[in-house]
């Protein structure tokens, strides 16, 4: 049994894939444009099998404006919900999460920077951003929980959600500034910082699978520590585990695919801390399953909200970030409700 | 006999103060378009012009030496770019209007308060507001400043000629069936597009086109799918070029997907002037020039000039 506690178990697994796969085909089908389901799959055949395409415009919607929409949101949410997962073990803290710690906003604040400097990397259509959004995303990290350490050592949850709504908010206003300042090439800026994966395209998503190929495994590969850290870092000292090393290590590919992720769809609240409490609820809080679960039941969480947000008012389209924020606000005060009695008992 | 000749006197003094008198009776009282009655002694001489499209409308009236503050966005005509900027829209301050000493503030209601107002006239600037989402709300908005200034003759003159470029253009333009789609941000930010009840509709309609997302009302984001599908015969962008990578019609012609669109294949993708064809004012007149002229294979290179 020892092989099942630490690793998703085949059935649990090929479940959540299922269903994924399920949320992805269903993303496909179901969007502002009504197109059936057989001509949907037809199309999806005859691409797979590059036979020659139906007529109709059907194909053209369903395969440069829905696949790559459809994939980027599934990565986009499986990369979020990783950093929730990982940092919420990391800092033994249920709240944590790219939002609420302020580290996306942070992001936001250095692709934003990045647009007004005209930072750019040659070759790359949108490395300058996705550079600084990741250098932001690790210093604002940082700087936050220097500043939580400082006000408090053992690094208590309130406090360093606390620390992290003021950066938050501070990160936002000297975004303001930046946009006020450059006039009106930013100011479209301000539609995006809502989160949007519309218009992205496969270049976005090969960047975004690169990242969540590298700094997932990483951080998958720091199951254990993980684990052993949930028992507190003394402890995990103790067990052989180096703190230090571990918790740079998990800033580090957090910072990256957070910033990856906001440069590319904007900030996307609360996916990362939402998501992470279901996972555990299903799957328990041994990384080695949750971090896994947490990947793939995040994928299928951003999928539907995306959904929601492509058919509840169409042809209009509402900001994925609106939906998230929605259902996420109101897990965010149903789990600190429960953890605060729980704190009490 | 001098009797006589004091009532004589009189008389004629009478008549040379009630002459002056006449003179002098020129003072102003217009309605300003949320209904507040607004009295001046005499056309205003100082005015801040908070919104681009009332400060392209005095201009466009002769006005221009009025003007002694204007809006952050008030960029046309480009004579009035050495006149002082104030904050305007939500970040409205009112201690830098005040320094100005105007006698008149014209704003628009966009983003502005009852508090702003009150104070602005306890002050006492006289606030005049204007608030046009149709053409024949510019109409209003001209002969209201016209009014104001003691210009109306001049205003009248400005509609008039709106009116008839507009005349021509629906007299000349035959209804097609043709749809226009209407780009207000690109993809990269999200699309967003103008729907019905918006100057860019009136426009196309004058043109003899549909509006694509006419079952949309105002400014709103749009799914990039539905664009896909309503399959519009002309893209109309209003997206500024900054001079650096694609201009905005080769972006819309690159777009993964949009090879198959009518206007595409077609090459009818034109980059209007986001300033003229957006604001109630004076210039939505080149506006739909520029459009026509889009329509019917005559587009410029660049918009033509005032």
């Amino acid at each position: 049994m020892k092989s099942k506690s630490d690793r998703l178990s085949p059935g649990a697994l090929a479940l959540l894939v299922l269903v994924l796969a399920g949320a992805m085909l269903l993303c496909i089908c179901v969007g502002s444009v009504s197109i059936s389901p057989a001509d949907t799959l037809r199309v999806l055949l005859c691409a797979l099998l590059r036979r020659p395409m139906p007529e109709g415009v059907s194909a053209n919607i369903i395969l440069n404006v829905r696949l790559p929409r459809v994939v980027n949101v599934a990565l986009v949410g499986a990369a979020l919900s990783l950093c929730g997962a990982a940092m919420q073990g990391l800092l033994r803290n249920p709240l944590a999460d790219g939002s609420t710690l302020g580290v996306s906003s942070g992001a936001s604040l250095g692709a934003v920077l990045a647009l007004a400097l005209d930072v750019t990397l040659p070759g790359t259509a949108f490395g300058g951003t996705m550079l600084l959004a990741m250098i932001f995303a690790f210093l604002s990290l940082m700087l936050i929980l220097a500043l939580a350490y400082a006000l408090d050592r053992s690094l208590a949850t309130n406090s360093i959600i606390l620390i992290g709504v003021i950066f938050s908010m501070f990160a936002s206003s000297v975004m303001s500034l930046i946009i006020s300042f450059s006039g009106d090439k930013l100011r479209s800026i301000t539609f995006w910082t809502m989160g949007s994966l519309s218009g992205t395209g496969f270049a976005h998503a090969r960047v975004l699978a690169a990242a969540l190929l590298v700094c997932g495994a990483v951080v998958l590969a720091h199951a254990r520590e993980l684990n052993a850290m949930a028992i507190g870092e003394d402890d995990a000292r103790h067990v052989g585990v180096n703190v230090r090393r571990v918790k740079l290590t998990l800033m580090i590919a957090v910072s990256v695919l957070i910033g990856v992720c906001v440069s590319v769809g904007g900030t996307i609240g609360f996916v990362g801390l939402v998501v992470p409490h279901m996972a555990r609820m299903i799957v328990g809080p041994n990384h080695g399953r949750l971090l896994p679960a947490s990947m793939l039941a995040g994928a299928i969480f951003l999928l539907l909200c995306d959904l929601i947000a492509r058919t509840l008012l169409r042809p209009i389209e509402l900001s994925i970030g609106v939906v998230t924020s929605l259902v996420g606000a109101v897990a965010f005060v149903l789990i600190f409700y429960r953890t605060r009695r729980a704190a009490r008992c | 006999m001098n009797k006589k000749i004091l009532a004589l006197l009189l008389a004629a003094l009478l008549t040379l103060a009630a002459c002056c008198a006449m003179a002098e009776s020129t003072s102003v009282s217009i309605t300003d378009m949320y209904g507040r009655e607004v009295t001046l002694d005499a056309p205003a001489t100082r005015i801040v012009a908070l919104t681009a499209a009332d400060c392209e409308i005095l201009c466009a009236l002769g006005c221009e030496e009025t003007l002694v503050g204007r809006g952050a966005y008030c960029d046309y005509p480009e004579s009035i770019l050495d006149v002082p900027v104030v904050q305007s829209g939500a970040e409205t301050n009112i201690e830098e209007i005040l320094a100005l000493e105007p006698q008149v503030v014209l704003m628009s209601d966009m983003a502005q308060s009852q508090e702003l107002v009150n104070l602005l006239e306890e002050n006492g600037v006289r606030v005049v507001i204007s608030n046009a989402d149709d053409i024949a709300g510019v109409y209003t908005a001209i002969r209201m400043i016209g009014a104001l200034m003691g210009r109306g003759e001049a205003a009248e003159a400005l509609v008039g000629d709106m009116q008839a470029t507009f005349d021509g253009i629906a007299a000349k333009s035959e209804s097609t069936g043709k749809t226009v789609y209407f780009e207000v941000s690109p993809l990269e930010w999200g699309l967003w597009t103008a729907g019905s009840r918006t100057f860019m509709d009136e426009l196309a309609a004058m043109c003899g086109l549909t509006n694509a997302f006419a079952d949309v009302e105002g400014w709103a984001p749009i799914s990039e799918e539905q664009v896909l599908e309503r399959n519009p015969d002309y893209i109309v962008t209003i997206t500024m070029y900054y001079g650096e990578g694609p201009t905005p019609v080769e972006e819309i012609m690159g777009r993964a997907g949009w090879q198959s669109l009518t206007a595409v294949q077609a090459g009818s993708v034109y980059n209007a002037d986001s300033n003229a064809i957006s604001r109630p004012g004076p210039r939505l007149k080149d506006a739909a020039i520029e459009l026509f002229d889009f329509v019917n294979g005559e587009a410029q290179e660049e918009a033509p000039a005032a």
